[in-house]
């Protein structure tokens, strides 16, 4: 994981690599480094933050055309040493990659046995020296870099600058490229907000393809031919990259969340009807067919999944099931013409997620997209693709996206309920006007902030933090926890409430505050009996209630009111999670936009 | 030119509606005042915004981001406690350089009136103060004028000293200069822009306009005022509101996205309804502005009402509306036009019917079958009998 950018034009390159580097530093930000072109090369990295890369970096240079990198470590620590762009012994090659270099071992082997000396430990170091090797000055650097990548197994986004030759070349093969065409320059990109202060026109490469890009634009090319790739507009715009006001994109995000959910459903409910339109080729005879839809996520978009699976089942009266993506088999005797694979990906790009989506596809399974990055890898791997509109997210930890994802799969449950019969227009009408409650239910959970926040004072320095609910709870709960983890590097561990007596429950101690989940769809009556199991132990309960548990003041330390929702009310109890958990971590002064040891979208399996 | 917009007042006097919002957000013509601050400051040419943000500054932080969606610049300046107009200006200090506009975020104000004042600035170097008649100068501050030099300034005087019409329109052409005034300004409690204004020794000039000028200080000001915005809007409708064939949707009516409006239901003049509004079958809504989220049950009557964000109001609910004379902190005000208000997520149960006048706090439930007047405190739950 790991983010590079390339820029070809008439304005100088060097605040431009470093202001999109620093949209980047989302995609890691262990180190960073950049190359600046032309007569010769002048490399400049840095271990750390990118501000640590700014200081070595000079005032100003005269160069029109760089390449640069913020690193998200795999192979190799973070060094200055490690730190990209990679280089030759002469310095007249310069390489950023993001993804892995499969067999860059025996590659590294045969360089060094024909001379060719590795400062660094990273897989990377072969590329600029097998491009090395190809040089010539007959040779096209397309024409060379085409042979280089013939060599590599892997995945990669490369892009390649050499001193006295005009322009990046650039080439993709299962990581993200993307090609961005400005007024006054070109430019490639891990990822739209990289460039998107200088344009929204943009392309993207397909698997495989080898790129020219020059102050005019690019020229693609698949096994030597030229071939076009359509331009299109990306309608993000450049506040993708800032934070308007706030001091941290997280807390922009989740307050952003009331207007995210509005986008999420806007034009595709028709309540009257009890119907939804989202734009998705499903026959109805196959989604009679179905035995089976099955989940595959990773992390927050695995606890979407989750929600989503108990409200497949209970509507569309389907079996589920959800799998963590880097676990994903197809077997257990499914019918792959009976099951629909679900892929849920906030960055459409998760590396694991992708894998097992592969799989699934080979098996002969038809596939749906549930994703909020238009032109991402997975949408042009999937049959059919669902935007949540959830708007760019920043934060390494996901808040507004993990909302939208599960709003958004309500929307795809109730569709698939209809085209199957098995809702009734009036339970169909119910559960969607619920959906268009979210925004203004999730509003009122952010105007108690202040109540969340004296909470969070009181409750931080617990030992440990647990989160419990049921049935939809359940996920919630688990979500919960990721959440605090994630941003305050405290232990916080989400279970289903009836589980914590099989074992959790030796954990629970006066200083281990327990958050549960009681509101509607989470069984909050049984749930009430283990609040009790763990006050009995002394450990302050926090409880996310509403109407449906009586007196529930009684049970808890403190109580956050959740307004009625019907099935929805664990989403919305959700929102006073990701504020505690924010609050906590901002009151031990964390990092908590980059989280240490963590990414945005993990790339790399 | 920058312009630094004060936005981080509360506007205790349209509580409940700012319980939860800060005035420069309660909505006109669905949208907030302080974006037709912005958009009426844009028009006059400025590319660049300061916001002096403060209470409930997320509400605003929101909404305008970064300022991309209206092609300008806004950057934020936090005022922790609310110690007036001078002390916000000065949270702005290191933002601006040289000369700059200072604005009311929460006054309606005319284009043309922040360009006079800017032309005024760049001709004569000085610093200027917009003014305005009103029928009511002891409501604000009064200015006294000599010509077009400013004689003195009397913050909301006993209203038989009042000599003039003219008031501070809130609109302000200054330079950088103007913060060490400010900070050396002697001043009780609150420090205004004004109390430092009247100490400038080069004098300060008055550019008075007599456009456009709208303040919202009470509830049933927002009704008028929405009322007075849409007149002047072009008639539009987002392709995303949904109106039943059969419902009716006049003119002079403003509607948000997603709203839906149900077979038989009736839209009258003077309603603005916000974003993924609904409304019931048969309902009928006339002079009220709907906050987003809020549903309005079928056969309801809603008139001369404000109903807040994500409220609902149940089936055949009466909002009769109507003039009445209202109570606020002790002072009576006669006659004014306000049907009633029910705060963010309230509820009104099927057949509620409302006194003119009542205001309902926010996430209060009135329970089927109750008639209710007065004022209603947040969090209350009205029971029968």
């Amino acid at each position: 994981m790991c983010g590079i950018i390339g820029y070809v034009g008439r304005e100088d390159a060097l605040p431009i690599l470093r202001d999109g580097l620093s949209n980047l530093e989302y995609r890691g930000y262990d180190s960073a480094g950049v190359a600046l072109g032309g007569g010769s090369l002048d490399v400049y990295k840095k271990e750390g933050e990118l501000s640590a890369l700014t200081e070595i970096l000079p005032d100003s240079s005269t160069a029109t055309m760089g390449i640069g990198h913020t690193r998200w470590s795999t192979h190799g620590e973070p060094t200055d040493v490690n730190a990209h762009p990679h280089t030759n012994e002469s310095g007249d090659v310069a390489v950023v990659h993001n993804g892995i270099i499969e067999n860059y071992d025996t590659l590294r082997e045969e360089l060094e046995a024909r001379g060719h000396e590795f400062t660094s430990d990273t897989d990377t170091e072969v590329v600029p020296h097998l491009v090395e090797e190809e040089l010539d000055p007959e040779r096209d650097l397309v024409d060379v870099v085409s042979s280089v990548v013939d060599r590599l197994k892997g995945n990669y986004a490369l892009g390649v600058v050499v001193a006295g030759r005009d322009g990046i070349v650039a080439t993709r093969r299962g990581n993200p490229l993307v090609l961005g065409f400005a007024d006054h320059g070109t430019f490639l990109a891990s990822d739209v907000p990289a460039f998107v202060e200088h344009t929204r026109r943009v392309s993207y490469p397909e698997e495989g393809d080898v790129i020219h890009i020059t102050e005019e634009g690019a020229t693609v090319y698949v096994d030597g031919e030229e071939v076009s790739r359509a331009v299109q507009e990306v309608d993000w715009d450049a506040e993708a990259a800032e934070k308007g006001g706030y001091e941290h994109y997280m807390l922009k995000e989740i307050h952003e969340q009331p207007t995210a959910l509005r986008q999420a459903i806007s034009g595709r409910v028709d309540e009257m009807k009890g119907e939804v339109d989202l734009e998705i080729d499903l026959p109805k005879e196959y989604l009679n067919s179905l035995e089976e839809v099955q989940f595959i996520a990773c992390g927050t978009s695995y606890h979407a999944g989750l929600y989503a699976a108990k409200l497949f089942e209970e509507h569309a009266d389907v079996r589920t099931s959800v799998e963590v993506a880097s676990e994903y088999e197809f077997d257990g005797g499914r019918d792959p013409w009976r099951t629909l694979v679900v892929a849920v990906t906030q960055s459409g790009e998760t590396a694991d997620t992708l894998s097992a989506l592969k799989r699934a596809k080979r098996a002969g399974a038809r596939t749906l997209a549930v994703t909020n990055t238009l032109g991402s890898t997975v949408t042009r791997l999937v049959d059919d693709t669902v935007f949540i509109r959830a708007g760019p997210e920043i934060g390494v930890a996901a808040t507004k996206t993990f909302c939208s994802q599960v709003a958004t799969l309500t929307l795809v449950a109730v569709h698939v309920s209809r085209q199957r019969g098995t809702i009734s227009t009036a339970d169909a009408q119910e559960l969607l006007s619920d959906v268009r409650g979210l925004p203004g239910a999730v509003q009122q959970v952010l105007d108690n902030e202040e109540q969340v926040r004296l909470a969070a004072e009181e409750f931080a320095d617990g030992d440990a933090f647990f989160f419990i609910g049921r049935r939809l709870g359940a996920p919630v709960a688990l979500e919960g926890a990721l959440k605090l983890k994630e941003i305050s590097y405290d232990h916080a561990e989400g279970f289903p409430a009836g589980e914590l007596k099989h074992g959790p429950l030796a954990l629970v101690t006066s200083e281990t505050p327990v958050l549960a989940v009681l509101t509607e769809g989470a069984n909050a009556d049984e749930t009430l009996n283990n609040v009790k199991e763990v006050e009995s132990r002394g450990a302050p309960v926090i409880g996310c209630a509403s109407d449906t548990v009586e007196d529930a003041e009684k049970f808890a330390d403190e109580v956050f009111w959740v307004p009625e929702l019907g099935e929805l009310e664990p989403l919305v109890a959700n929102v006073y999670f990701q504020l505690f958990s924010y609050h906590v971590a901002n009151l031990k002064g964390r990092a908590i936009d980059k989280p240490r040891n963590l990414a945005k979208s993990v790339t790399v399996e | 030119m920058k312009a630094v917009v004060l936005a981080a007042g509360e506007g205790t006097r349209l509580r409940p509606l700012t319980r939860t919002r800060p005035k420069p957000m309660i909505p006109i013509g669905n949208q907030p005042l302080l974006e037709h601050v912005l958009e009426a400051a844009r028009e006059a040419g400025i590319e660049e915004f300061v916001f002096v943000v403060g209470y409930k500054r997320e509400r605003i932080q929101s909404y305008f981001g970064d300022g991309d969606d209206w092609d300008v610049d806004i950057e934020y300046a936090v005022q922790k406690t609310q110690l007036g107009t001078g002390h916000a200006l000065l949270q702005a200090e290191s933002q601006v350089e040289g000369e700059f506009i200072a604005l009311n975020g929460d006054r309606i104000v005319e284009p043309s009136a922040i360009s006079a004042v800017m032309d005024e600035r760049r001709s004569t170097g000085k610093s200027i103060i917009a003014v305005t008649r009103h029928k009511h100068p002891e409501n604000y501050g009064v200015v006294e004028l000599e010509g077009r030099t400013v004689r003195s300034i009397e913050e909301k005087p006993p209203a038989y000293t009042v000599q003039t019409d003219y008031i501070n329109a809130g609109v302000y052409g200054l330079d950088d200069s103007i913060f060490e005034d400010l900070r050396s300004a002697e001043a009780e409690g609150e420090l205004g822009i004004t109390t430092a204004l009247r100490e400038r020794r080069d004098g300060l000039r008055a550019v008075p306009f007599d456009g456009l000028w709208l303040d919202v200080s009470h509830l049933w000001d927002v009704l008028s005022v929405n009322g007075r915005v849409l007149d002047r809007l072009e008639p539009s409708e987002p392709s995303t509101a949904a109106i039943h064939e059969r419902a009716t949707v006049v003119d002079q009516t403003s509607l948000g996205s997603d709203v839906r409006i149900r077979p038989g239901a009736t839209v009258l003049p003077g309603t603005s309804l916000g974003d993924n509004v609904v409304i019931g079958s048969n309902a009928v809504v006339a002079n009220a502005v709907v906050l987003p989220d809020a549903r309005i049950g079928d056969g309801a009557v809603v008139r001369d009402c404000i109903v807040g964000e994500n409220a609902s109001i149940g089936p055949n609910a009466t909002v009769e509306g109507g003039e009445t004379n209202v109570v606020v902190d002790s002072d009576v005000y006669e006659q004014v036009r306000l049907g009633g208000v029910v705060g963010d997520n309230g509820s009104l149960g099927g057949g509620v019917t409302l006194s003119p006048g009542t205001v309902l706090g926010n996430q209060t439930t009135v329970e089927s079958g109750c008639h209710v007047s007065g004022r209603i405190e947040h969090d209350a739950v009205v029971r029968r009998g």
